[in-house]
């Protein structure tokens, strides 16, 4: 259990849109604010998403210690609106590796895609 | 960057709604993130029906901070529905005023945890009145659904009994949403008060 973020609560495994939003923080990097997130997770996910239910996600995961933040400046087109930068902590990558390693343990000897009995 | 969008604005109402529904630590990020996508690819795609897509996603808001809420007052009216059909007492007072406390209580509670997370009177006041406008709908549902289960003349008398379908229908729900009202501004009031007590002592 070394990647646990969480261990004896009932959320020990990241869910696929909670991973979802932890690794688009990832691959933007220094631009990880919220609606770049928004738009990369709806991309990667192929679906029109609230972008209330990402704001939630990455409040949820910061108070989780799993992400931290940063305020940056706003632009114009936000009416200067200040900008909330997220960046993914040390418990955010133990808990991503913990998820893939656990989804890698379920699938393991499972054809795909699956069809019946006999991808197993 | 200026772009042909750049100025376009959402409908006044929603961002005002929105704005107060943001706890203060997301007021500015989050409002400026909607705006910006709003601005920048929703005007550009889908034209004057860029207000309806601002719109859903301030519902969002309303919806998360009072659903729980409405839930548990509109099941608590079905119990209450349900118990008067299946076991109808002899005396309807003891459930009714369980009943009301129940929903006087949610509806306090409702209006006073919105307004200490937010900081808000007016999001708690809100938070409530959708908490109750949600259960009346809960409500209609449920009675609609035993009516199709339970539609014998014996039960249709002991509906008629505890206050008649008029009731259930028509004015429970419209009670509901005067008392998410008249709750939510105690509640609200107490939650911001408290908050902004803590804070200053802390």
């Amino acid at each position: 259990m070394e990647y646990a973020y969480n261990v004896g609560t009932m959320a020990e495994v990241l869910g696929t849109f909670e991973q979802a939003v932890l690794l688009e923080v990832l691959r933007l990097r220094d631009e990880a604010y919220g609606r770049a997130i928004l738009k990369a997770v709806q991309e990667r996910l192929e679906r029109e998403l609230a972008a209330g239910a990402i704001h939630a996600t990455l409040e949820r995961l910061e108070s989780k210690g799993l992400l931290s933040s940063r305020l940056g400046p706003g632009t114009d087109i936000r009416a200067g609106r200040a900008r909330r930068f997220y960046r993914v902590q040390p418990a955010g990558i133990r808990a991503l590796n913990y998820a893939r390693r656990t989804f890698n343990n379920i699938w393991r000897g499972v054809k795909w895609p699956v069809t019946a009995l006999e991808s197993l | 960057m200026k772009t042909p969008h750049s100025d376009a604005r959402p409908p006044r109402s929603a961002e005002a709604i929105l704005r107060v529904l943001l706890k203060p630590h997301d007021r500015e990020t989050v409002s400026g993130d909607l705006l910006e996508e709003y601005r920048d690819a929703i005007v550009p795609a889908r034209g004057r029906a860029a207000d309806l897509w601002y719109i859903r996603q301030v519902a969002w808001y309303l919806f998360r901070a009072s659903w729980v809420w409405g839930t548990v007052m509109g099941s608590a009216l079905v119990i209450r529905y349900l118990l008067d059909t299946l076991v109808p007492p002899a005396d309807y007072t003891t459930r009714a005023t369980v009943l009301t406390w129940t929903l006087l209580g949610v509806c306090a509670l409702a209006g006073f945890v919105t307004a200490w997370r937010t900081r808000s009177m007016r999001a708690g006041v809100l938070a409530s009145t959708t908490a109750a406008t949600i259960a009346g709908i809960v409500s209609i549902v449920g009675t609609a659904m035993m009516l199709a289960v339970w539609h014998d003349a014996s039960t249709l008398e002991e509906w008629r009994r505890s206050g008649g379908l008029d009731e259930a229908f028509i004015d429970v729900p419209l009670k509901l949403i005067a008392l998410g009202i008249a709750m939510g501004i105690p509640g609200a009031a107490l939650g911001k008060g408290v908050r902004t007590r803590v804070t200053l002592s802390g």
